[in-house]
């Protein structure tokens, strides 16, 4: 059903009228939000927005599925991510053969996502958090044992996972998000219980 | 005699004659100095956290989570102390100095010229005319703002000097016309009968509620409370007046507008509000002097209250705005409020 308009006679067209509702409609407006506030400033260290398994944040390289194709570093439109040489040993001949691996340079990554993309075997991935420091700029040229740990996620740690929804009523309103891990593996059991 | 006799009644004297000597503990105590640094405190913290509310903030919450920030104030009290006081060396020196703190000390003689209580032992001055006196001395302190802003000698400061000088000429008739609506109904200008005569029940607030709105305005006016807060707006003139203050006179200043904005509420709620209304002050210290000015000191905390929250709810007038309200609006309803009170007092609906 569409929606129809409604037309309302507005009380603010004559002078009295307008001072009279636009003063007591601004001051009822700020008594409702004084007695229930909508409070939507995150409280950032001790509390995080929990970001969803498809955001675009660290890059971590599992060493096992990759065909070293240098697809991610040649999409790379920061030149961010670099081929690195190293000697490893072959698990079906023995062999010590050198092969390249990508490492990445946080100084000059943008986080878009095109090397995972474009990897064919999936062997980059993305953690869903970047809230992450480093000492200094040398510290954000990663090697390749960096890479291929997920960063440590201090603020999880301290912090409350929250999130952002939409309210009809009162327009976005903070919430708590669940726990992490808990309802998507009894979500995951439920299927599997249904399945078999 | 001995010499704990000798020093207890010289403290005895100072007691009774320097502490509790009605015009020294008005100005000093309550509701003087020390009662209104401890409000204003209290004010500009609930002006911030009120402000937070509305506007989907926190406010101060950092430095005392459990408290909401309540010690904010405090801490930034410490930081004005010890900061250092920076004097330009093209401003006015001695001016640019005794301004601020001429400005705060002219900011509380109103309190000198109120009754707290009804009994004559603890008048600070003869309360025959103090209505009057009240109001004329709380005209006295916006015309060394305008003086320390043009002692800063700088854009800004004579900028926001020449508004509050503007906003000055405005609001004081407003706020004594309105003030005075109260003399019609009551037959005097002696605070303590008008006071008393609020006992009844009918206060002139209810009984003239116009006047008062005119009153609260001014007050508003006065003290660049919130709508009009015109001489020291942030986003035009780095911090108006006071823009070349640093440390503690800077402080000096962002205090002595609450401190006028306080003893026009204590005006207001004496005049309006019932004073110590509902109860009856009996003779002694306690009963006759500390509860009816406490009592006096929460209404007045209500009205400044009020004040502070309209912050977050209005924005700001430009000054053609505020002048052309004050002077096309405010002082017409201001007259009318006047003419209510002598309509009331021919009828006989007096409280």
């Amino acid at each position: 059903m569409p929606a129809r308009p409604v037309i309302k006679r507005s009380p603010r067209v004559t002078f009295l009228g307008r001072a009279i509702a636009g003063n007591l409609g601004a001051l009822i407006v700020g008594v409702k939000y004084f007695i229930d506030p909508n409070r939507i400033t995150l409280l950032y260290p001790h509390e995080y927005i929990k970001l969803r398994q498809g955001y675009r944040g660290y890059i971590v390289l599992k060493m096992d599925l990759c065909i070293s194709c240098s697809s991610c570093a040649r999409i790379c439109p920061a030149r961010a991510m670099k081929m690195l040489p190293v000697q490893v040993k072959d698990k079906k001949t023995g062999r010590i053969m050198k092969k390249k691996y990508p490492v990445i340079n946080y100084n000059r990554c943008i986080f878009c996502g095109y090397c995972v993309d474009v990897c064919p075997t999936e062997a980059l991935y993305h953690v869903p958090y970047h809230d992450i420091v480093y000492f200094n700029m040398a510290d954000m040229i990663l090697t390749l044992e960096d890479i291929q740990k997920e960063p440590e996620f201090i603020t999880a740690k301290e912090g409350v996972p929250v999130k952002y929804v939409y309210d009809e009523k009162r327009g976005l309103v903070k919430v708590a998000a669940e726990e992490e891990g808990k309802p998507p593996q009894q979500t995951e059991k439920s299927k599997e219980g249904e399945t078999a | 005699m001995s010499g704990i006799q000798v020093l207890s009644d010289i403290g005895w004297g100072i007691l009774h004659y320097i502490i509790f000597y009605p015009p020294v503990y008005q100005y000093v105590i309550i509701p003087g100095f020390a009662a209104a640094l401890i409000i204003v405190i209290f004010i500009i913290w609930f002006e911030r956290k009120a402000a937070a509310r509305v506007q989907m903030r926190y406010g101060p919450l950092e430095i005392s989570p459990r408290t909401g920030g309540a010690t904010q104030l405090i801490a930034d009290l410490l930081r004005y102390t010890v900061q250092e006081i920076i004097v330009p060396a093209t401003a006015d020196f001695l001016p640019f100095i005794l301004a601020p703190n001429i400005a705060v000390v002219l900011a509380l003689l109103p309190m000198v010229a109120v009754p707290m209580t009804s009994i004559s032992e603890y008048w600070p001055i003869p309360m025959g005319y103090s209505l009057l006196i009240a109001v004329a001395l709380s005209t006295l302190s916006p015309i060394f703002i305008v003086m320390l802003s043009w002692a800063s000698n700088n854009k800004f400061a004579v900028v926001g000097g020449l508004r509050e000088s503007f906003v000055i000429v405005a609001y004081e008739l407003i706020a004594v016309i309105s003030l005075l609506a109260a003399t019609p109904m009551t037959g005097t200008f002696n605070m303590v009968t008008i006071v008393n005569d609020q006992l009844s029940g009918r206060w002139l607030g209810l009984l003239n509620p116009i006047a008062l709105l005119t009153a609260f305005i001014a007050v508003l006016m006065s003290t660049s409370g919130f709508p009009f807060e015109i001489p020291d707006s942030e986003s035009e003139l780095v911090a108006g007046p006071y823009t070349e203050y640093s440390g503690l006179m800077y402080g000096l200043n962002m205090g002595a507008a609450y401190i006028r904005r306080w003893a026009f509420s204590v005006l207001i709620s004496l005049v309006f509000l019932g004073g110590w209304a509902p109860y009856r002050p009996t003779p002694g210290l306690v009963t006759g002097y500390l509860v009816p000015s406490l009592i006096v000191t929460v209404k007045a905390i209500i009205v400044m209250a009020i004040m502070s929250f309209l912050r977050a709810v209005y924005g700001r007038y430009r000054l053609d705005q505020a002048l052309s309200l004050a002077w096309e609006v405010m002082i017409p309803l201001t007259l009318a409020a006047f003419g209510i009170s002598l309509a009331e007092a021919y009828f006989g609906v007096v409280p």
